[in-house]
């Protein structure tokens, strides 16, 4: 009998598989495009244009430790040290071309959606400019809003279709209908798996270890379309389905003492570290902004429904929305703690952060704590601070545990 | 006896109790984590109060340098310490400045003690004790003589940059425009308190308002820190031993067992 | 005193002190001000409601209240601007439109809302997709959504013919400051780059059709006198977000510049485009902003902003360009690399300054123009 994989061990092998297959499209001559993390990757996938994710590329740099040396280039190019760190690795990456991590083809076409900043029109921009390749972008206007206005879905289907005829011009291809309403459909699936294998962790114990939402992570953003991706995700959830039912915890050697979100993205040089010191205090990391960020979700066929769920990620909401997502968060997963990571590289995340902080605490009472921190900068972090305040939210925590606990239902 | 060490960046302090929570003896020494610090400043208060090491039934430690330090019952970090000592002294306390070698905090405790949330410094050492001694090394003086010299400083000399190594800069360039060092040093002291400030804004503060920490001694830089906040500060005669008295403290109550 | 020196010395008054000036033209036109923050806004909307537009580009003000808000990485204009809010100095605004430019506007959106309430703020996207009819379509519901909510606040309905009179006035101001702007190589020493500076700041304080008459008035009086000589001076063009604190102006002048012209975002970016004739009110703004160029906020595929550099030295036989670096403002910190890139290729000098607008001490800044002045010469 054939030995059934493990999701871990699958997840490893797609994405050997999605490095290697955009390395071979580029060497057969076929078109390769850089995207960001959380655009429609539906009209690539259909056109059957490989795309690479440099977002991604740049965290499995940072994730190996070889962020600096990338960033220190990008610096003497001018960058300054104040912008995103995952920008910095990339535009460096452009040059050099050549890293431990995983090598990627460069691109043919740029393919951009600010729903997750502005940051990356200017970043992609530049990398346009300086490869001379098209870019097409994707505006999905800052909902300041709290529900994502009709206004804004007539604007974003229209940048859509408009996109489409710019693929059909850059590649000389019809675009096909019909495969776009299938990728439509595995693209809304996956999501669907992704975001029910992670509310799974709301289970006390959770069965999840949260920082493997980082590693998973990988596929939900470069596989979303394909049906790979769908069964990575339907067997990650199956395990996980197990691992709950027999009321196994996130750990084999320890027990889950504290249920906390991450806010923001991971510290990558310092994944292991970070991870080392939540466990050392036994608090599981149950669930972070990661999950709701892929949850893109709509019917197959219907383009308002893609626009619009373009346009929904949390930080592309309002700061009530944002607010209220977190405290949905903290009553579901029943957490006893919050980490905001206050990243360098991330200012759209980052100046809402104070307030979303006092307004969650006065609404849940669950205790919560910043730190200073980068998603790839290896500089712009310090372990000795990290632990500090994480031990200090222990101890915030554990004082309410005596008690009676955060004051949510 | 009960032992509490604080071990700091630039320096370590230990505090000993006795069952009725009475201060028997206390050690500081200017050196911090990662030296023999901590060790003199336990045999100081050892010295003082009169007892032998193993006459020590709990000790707690606390401070930067806790997680290296050995021969400790339990690692507490210096924000629950700082309240619990304060606490101790100061039982109407709501708001807790302390600002160390590389860390300022505020720290907010509620009425019966538990810390109900804190706000530290940004990574760079802008608004810590570090940017004091930086300033103490540009303007030549010693650490101590800085409150002297800004109490003499007419007011105007604004060092605005957010980043310790900047306002190195600024300092020097100030200088060589003429300004005195009493100027500058008055500078200094209100960009502190103005980052202090801002911290103190995000939480919200209340009174009453306790400082803590070595740099609580330049009493200047407690007055330009009232100034921003606009709350008066309590001074406390021991500022820097807050955080080993609050070790202290705790190592009684693990021993009580109600910790 | 000539009459063209006194036009300046009250242009420059004007653009020195920004509350007493909007104060003063409120006074003067019993018009209600809305605040306009950084980059764009629509401002003929807001005159065309009888309403003063304002501009709000930070100010000296350094404080700790901000602090509740953002880290100390947030750009210092926008750090300047919520202390102002919330020590109540905008109080005297009857709304302010903000716009999400940049992700730091998208939370100055965010965090306004909480922290001054009574300010009536208008938040609005422009799209960045500005040249496509869907965009076009987009940012037209967008000048809609605006006129109604100005509406709301003047108590009173904007016509079409109205809007028609504005952006005429709007064109006139911004042909009017093109002119002006390119005068300034020929008077250097009335025109100083501070001097020039602070006139066309006080365009931001003062109602804008009394302003253009202004400058218009001056354009007249200058061309009466001769020119003035500029031998040996290094003409400069500007480039960034602002240049401010104005300091360093006066360390230009003191080192033989002149600025002969800039593109600026506080600057010349406001007025360097004119709206095409086509159409009602509303689309001429809309392809206005279509059409332009060259800036860090508006999407640019083609990344057009060092060539358009290349060209105005060539246009002004400049010697050199200086980037004024706001500290903390990425969409121009992104751009630098590529100008750097260019300029160093088309073999123009170019000095990079960082700055944050409430900086006290200039001195290293002095030392930087000054050995760049020197490299010049």
């Amino acid at each position: 009998m054939e030995h059934q994989k493990t999701s871990k061990q699958l997840l490893g092998e797609l994405l050997d598989k999605h490095y290697a297959d955009a390395l071979h499209a580029k060497a057969e001559g076929k078109p390769v495009a850089w995207s960001t993390s959380i655009a429609p990757q539906e009209l690539l996938e259909t056109m059957g244009i490989h795309a690479v994710y440099p977002e991604n590329h740049a965290a499995a740099i940072g994730a190996r430790k070889h962020a600096q040396e990338f960033i220190n280039h990008s610096e003497g190019k001018g960058y300054s040290v104040d912008i995103c760190s995952y920008a910095r690795v990339n535009l460096a990456y452009m040059d050099i071309q050549q890293c431990e991590a995983a090598n990627i083809p460069l691109p043919d076409l740029i393919f951009c959606c600010n729903n997750i900043c502005n940051t990356v029109i200017k970043w992609y921009e530049n990398i346009a400019k300086e490869l001379n390749v098209p870019m097409i972008l994707f505006d999905p206007p800052f909902n300041h809003e709290y529900e994502i206005s009709d206004q804004n879905v007539k604007y974003i289907k229209a940048q859509i279709l408009h996109a489409i005829t710019r693929l059909e011009e850059i590649t000389g291809q019809k675009f096909d209908y019909d495969r776009f309403r299938e990728v439509m459909k595995i693209s809304s699936e996956t999501s669907r798996w992704w975001k029910k294998a992670s509310l799974l962790a709301c289970a006390k114990p959770s069965p999840l270890n949260g920082f493997e939402l980082f590693n998973y992570m990988a596929i939900i953003v470069c596989m979303r379309g394909t049906k790979e991706g769908l069964e990575l995700f339907k067997l990650w959830h199956d395990e996980l389905q197990e691992k709950k039912e027999k009321g196994v915890g996130p750990w084999k050697d320890g027990e889950e003492k504290y249920r906390v979100m991450w806010d923001g993205i991971a510290c990558w040089p310092y994944l292991g570290d970070t991870y080392k010191v939540l466990k050392k205090y036994g608090i599981n990391m149950v669930t972070s902004t990661y999950p709701d960020s892929w949850y893109i979700v709509y019917d197959e066929n219907d383009l308002d429904g893609m626009a619009r769920a373009y346009s929904s990620n949390y930080v592309n909401r309002n700061l009530a929305f944002g607010t209220d997502n977190i405290i949905g968060i903290v009553k579901d997963f029943q957490l006893d703690g919050i980490i905001y990571h206050s990243n360098r590289s991330c200012k759209l995340m980052d100046f809402r952060q104070f307030e979303v902080q006092r307004k969650v605490e006065a609404s849940t009472g669950v205790s919560s704590v910043i730190f200073d921190g980068d998603q790839t900068d290896p500089r712009a972090f310090s372990l000795a601070q990290f632990e500090t305040r994480i031990q200090a939210l222990v101890e915030m925590m554990e004082a309410k545990k005596r008690m009676g606990g955060a004051f949510y239902e | 006896m009960y032992l509490g060490v604080d071990i700091g960046s630039s320096s370590s302090k230990a505090v000993l109790i006795n069952r009725a929570g009475m201060v028997c003896g206390e050690g500081i020494v200017n050196i911090g984590t990662g030296s023999k610090g901590p060790q003199i400043s336990v045999e100081q208060a050892l010295r003082q109060a009169g007892i032998q090491r193993c006459d020590v039934r709990k000790c707690v430690v606390t401070g930067y340098g806790r997680l290296m330090y050995e021969g400790a019952d339990r690692q507490i970090t210096e924000i629950s310490c700082h309240a619990k000592g304060v606490k101790f002294l100061w039982p109407t306390a709501s708001t807790i400045i302390d600002i160390g070698g590389q860390d300022a905090k505020v720290i907010r405790v509620s009425i019966n003690g538990i810390v109900e949330n804190f706000v530290m410094n940004e990574k760079c050492a802008a608004g810590t004790g570090r940017f004091l001694e930086v300033m103490a090394r540009v303007l030549d003086c010693r650490i101590e003589d800085l409150s002297g010299l800004a109490a003499r400083g007419n007011p105007g000399v604004v060092i605005s940059n957010t980043c310790t190594v900047f306002a190195e800069s600024e300092v020097i360039s100030q200088l060589a425009a003429g300004m005195s060092i009493e100027d500058v040093a008055l500078g200094a002291h209100k960009s502190i308190a103005q980052r202090i400030a801002g911290l103190c804004n995000r939480i919200g503060i209340a009174d009453a308002v306790v400082m803590t920490g070595g740099v609580a001694l330049n009493h200047n830089v407690v007055t330009a820190i009232e100034k921003e906040i606009h709350h008066p500060i309590i001074r406390l005669e021991d500022p820097q031993a807050m955080g080993a008295l609050g070790a202290a403290i705790f190592a009684r109550e693990m021993e009580a067992g109600n910790s | 005193m000539s009459k063209a020196m006194s036009l300046i010395s009250e242009l420059a008054y004007a653009g020195q002190r920004p509350k007493d000036s909007i104060l003063k033209a409120m006074n003067e036109t019993g018009k209600k001000s809305v605040g306009c923050f950084p980059i764009y806004t629509p401002e003929e909307l807001i005159y065309a409601a009888e309403m003063l537009p304002v501009g709000m580009w930070g100010g000296q003000t350094v404080g700790t209240l901000a602090d509740r808000y953002l880290q100390g990485f947030c750009c210092s204009i926008m750090k300047a601007n919520t202390e102002q809010a919330l020590l109540g100095q905008y109080d005297f605004l009857s709304a302010v439109i903000v716009t999400a430019y940049c992700d730091t506007l998208k939370c100055m959106i965010e965090n306004w809302k909480i922290a001054s309430p009574q300010l009536n703020l208008i938040p609005m996207v422009y799209p960045q997709n500005r040249k496509i009819p869907a965009g076009k379509e987009y940012l037209r519901d967008e000048f809609l959504r605006v006129k109604k909510e100005l509406e709301r606040i003047s108590g009173k309905k904007i016509t079409d013919q109205e809007i028609q009179k504005s952006v005429d006035l709007y064109d006139e101001y911004r042909r009017t400051m093109q002119e002006f702007s390119d005068l300034v190589k020929d008077y250097p020493d009335m025109l100083k780059a501070k001097t020039r500076h602070l006139i066309l700041k006080a365009s931001y304080f003062m109602d804008k059709r009394i302003y253009t008459e202004k400058v218009r008035e001056l354009i007249l009086e200058l061309s009466k006198l001769p020119r003035e000589n500029a031998f040996g001076r290094k003409k400069i063009i500007l480039s960034g977000l602002i240049a401010e604190p104005d300091g360093i102006l006066d360390i230009m002048t003191e080192n033989g510049m002149v600025v002969v012209a800039d593109d600026l975002a506080h600057g010349a970016r406001q007025f360097r485009t004119i709206a095409p004739d086509t159409g009602d009110g509303l689309n001429r703004m809309v392809e206005r902003v279509a059409m332009q160029d060259g800036c860090a906020f508006l999407y640019d595929e083609k990344k057009t902003r060092a060539a358009m550099l290349i060209q105005m030295k060539e246009k002004y036989q400049a010697d050199a360009v200086i980037v004024c670096q706001m500290k903390f403002c990425d969409p121009e910190e992104f751009d630098y690399p590529i100008i750097k890139k260019e300029l160093e290729g088309a073999g123009i000098p170019s000095l990079y300054i960082e700055i944050e607008q409430q900086m006290d001490s200039l001195e290293q800044l002095r030392t930087r123009i000054q050995s760049f002045s020197e490299m010049l010469a």
